[in-house]
């Protein structure tokens, strides 16, 4: 942050990834993501109140507000402390910073879960982790005084800053590799309301872990190539697809570069699944597909390839010229074609580590993306312990390929236990509603 | 169960359909009424055009979130008043207290009714702009009773209506209430 005079509040720019978010973002496309933990015990709210407002202390760079300058939106020091409530709302809405005192993130309870919704502007998932983490850790020591203090905990010094990565790692003369074909929009009615469908499937990890190994792939490849099957046999087939089902899958850059922002860090690969071309119509001609799409992308070369074009956008000096709510309404109307690039977004955060002590307090965490209007489903996991959650959530009127994505599992022997908001029908008998 | 409960897509969606069909039998009914008691007045034609912005208002705020209960009050206030201030200029015949504010008063209620249905287990939030559409119903109550206006049957029907509505929000709420009055004032 830049320290102007003394008593005036002190601000930062938008780091590049952050840049489009607040221009595109409305009450349709909340571009919010949440993190959820569930404790063994109920919340109490003085408690988290006061653990946020310490962990803020912390992490300075997530006490601020959005303000708005002549050609970019800008973020400023907050003096207010945040309004910490129950749960009422669908997940990942639309956050509005006026009836937010200004923050760009919002913490929530409901009964022994702990939520905190966060703008993609402020940060991205795995800083967005490191947060959360914090103020898991606090409140668990506000609550549990005799048993955990923070001396206890190992704390490193917390290192971290909030410069703009992607402007210090970006290669000026990288080539774009962006797919020019638009993307499988997935069919069907949407919810009415406004209303969105929330499915955990809390998967045991060790026999998913043996099932990906007999494939010889990752995790991440495995579920990819499951999601991908289910929606080829949910909806694919069935509305006559002809455009490929194209995976958006999220990367942590800070594993390819060195970074401790807290700013955003991340980029992207798409797999791109060309089903009729390329004939890719079983799971076993899948999950090869995504594993060799993966080993192609996910190299230093292809993701600074994909970084830099997007840096390149934010820093061309004719697009930094065009006023602010010129650009509003340009990358808006942009905006309505490069959703169509998508068919679903899939984004694991991994393993989330917590201290020894701290482990008992808690069952899992959970991570869930806003879906949209045109990604009408949107796929998230994360893993804790022995269970990783992987969570759709969706405004699509049938939980068809949730369904098929829970049986195909089920059906390799995977124990699976299903949570949900009750939105749609139960997909097992196990239901908890 | 980790999330607040809320309305099933089958159940909103059975939920919809019932409020249509019971908004097009009252429109029905409202034009049978018309043309049996006041057929020189065509006022059902207003009623319907106010049910069908009844809709527009509900299905806009609930997608956007808006605060619709809050609207719904400021809307009724500035309409009636604005009402109220055309019929003065235009000599005071009567028709704003008579024919208009009631059309309003019932449009104002029917839009809290099915507001109220359809923000399953959130009854409590919409009880006192209940309460206060409710208070600005009863005024023309006031002035029939002071013998100030004749009373006609849209009077009656808004004022009907609206205490029928205050029952059915207070049933519905009755259970937050007590829960909220409860941990407030506790020992």
């Amino acid at each position: 942050m830049k320290d102007n005079k003394k008593n005036k509040l002190t601000w930062r720019k938008l780091d590049n990834s952050a840049k489009i978010f607040p221009l595109s973002t409305g009450k349709k496309y909340s571009t919010v993501f949440r993190l959820s933990v569930l404790l063994k015990e109920d919340i109490r709210p003085q408690l988290l109140q006061k653990a946020v407002i310490d962990t803020l202390e912390k992490y300075k760079s997530f006490k601020v507000r959005m303000k708005t300058g002549l050609f970019w939106y800008y973020l400023e020091h907050n003096t207010k402390d945040p309004i910490i409530e129950e749960e009422k709302d669908y997940p990942c809405k639309y956050i509005n910073p006026k009836t937010n005192r200004g923050y760009l993130f919002k913490v929530t309870y409901f009964k022994n879960k702990i939520n905190i919704d966060i703008f993609h502007a402020l940060t991205d998932g795995n800083s967005g982790t490191t947060f959360f983490k914090e103020i898991v850790y606090t409140y668990l020591e506000l609550s549990h005084q005799e048993e955990l203090s923070s001396e206890n905990r190992q704390i490193r010094k917390i290192e971290y800053n909030t410069e703009d990565s992607y402007i210090k790692n970006y290669d000026k003369k990288a080539k774009s590799n962006a797919s020019g074909k638009k993307a499988y929009e997935l069919k069907g009615r949407k919810i009415k309301l406004g209303a969105i469908s929330v499915i955990h499937q809390i998967i045991n990890l060790e026999q998913l872990k043996e099932e990906s190994k007999k494939y010889n792939a990752t995790l991440t490849q495995y579920l990819t190539a499951v999601l991908m099957y289910a929606i080829y046999q949910e909806n694919y087939i069935k509305y006559k697809g002809k455009k490929p089902i194209k995976i958006c899958i999220p990367v942590n850059l800070k594993k390819y570069f060195p970074s401790k922002t807290m700013s955003n860090f991340f980029s992207y690969i798409t797999i791109v699944a060309q089903i009729e071309k390329e004939n890719i119509n079983t799971f076993e001609k899948m999950i090869e597909f995504v594993k060799k799409e993966f080993q192609y992308s996910l190299t230093e070369e292809e993701i600074t390839k994909t970084m830099s074009s997007n840096v390149k956008l934010g820093t061309n000096i004719f697009i930094k010229a065009i006023p602010l709510f010129l650009k509003k309404i340009l990358v808006r109307l942009s905006y309505i074609e490069i959703r169509k690039y998508t068919t679903i977004t899939y984004s694991n955060i991994g393993r989330i580590g917590m201290i020894g002590d701290y482990k008992k307090y808690i069952d899992y965490f959970l991570m869930l993306i806003a879906p949209e209007p045109v990604e009408k489903i949107k796929c998230s996991s994360c893993t804790f312990e022995n269970n990783m959650v992987f969570t759709f959530t969706s405004i699509l009127d049938n939980n068809n390929i949730e369904k098929k994505f829970y049986d195909f599992l089920t059906q390799r022997g995977i124990e699976i236990k299903i949570e949900s908001n009750g939105v749609l029908d139960d997909i097992s008998p196990e239901t908890k509603q | 169960m980790i999330y607040p409960q809320k309305l099933s897509s089958k159940k909103g969606s059975k939920l919809i359909n019932i409020l249509l069909i019971s908004s097009i039998l009252l429109a029905f009914i409202l034009i049978i009424i018309n043309r049996l008691t006041t057929p020189s007045i065509p006022w059902a034609a207003l009623t319907n055009c106010g049910i069908i912005y009844v809709w527009i208002t509900v299905l806009y705020s609930i997608k956007k979130r808006i605060n619709i209960a809050g609207h719904v009050l400021l809307q009724t206030i500035i309409i009636s008043a604005v009402l109220l201030y055309i019929d003065k200029e235009l000599g005071f015949k009567g028709w704003s207290i008579h024919i208009a504010i009631p059309i309003v008063l019932m449009i104002a209620n029917l839009t809290m009714l099915i507001l109220t249905i359809v923000s399953y287990k959130k009854y409590i939030k919409y009880a006192i702009y209940q309460l206060m559409i409710v208070l600005i119903s009863m005024i023309p109550m006031v002035f029939i009773m002071e013998k100030m206006i004749q009373p006609t049957i849209l009077n009656i029907v808004a004022i009907a209506i609206s205490i029928i509505n205050l029952i059915i929000s207070l049933v519905l709420s009755y259970r937050d209430v007590k829960d909220a009055v409860i941990r407030k004032f506790h020992m």
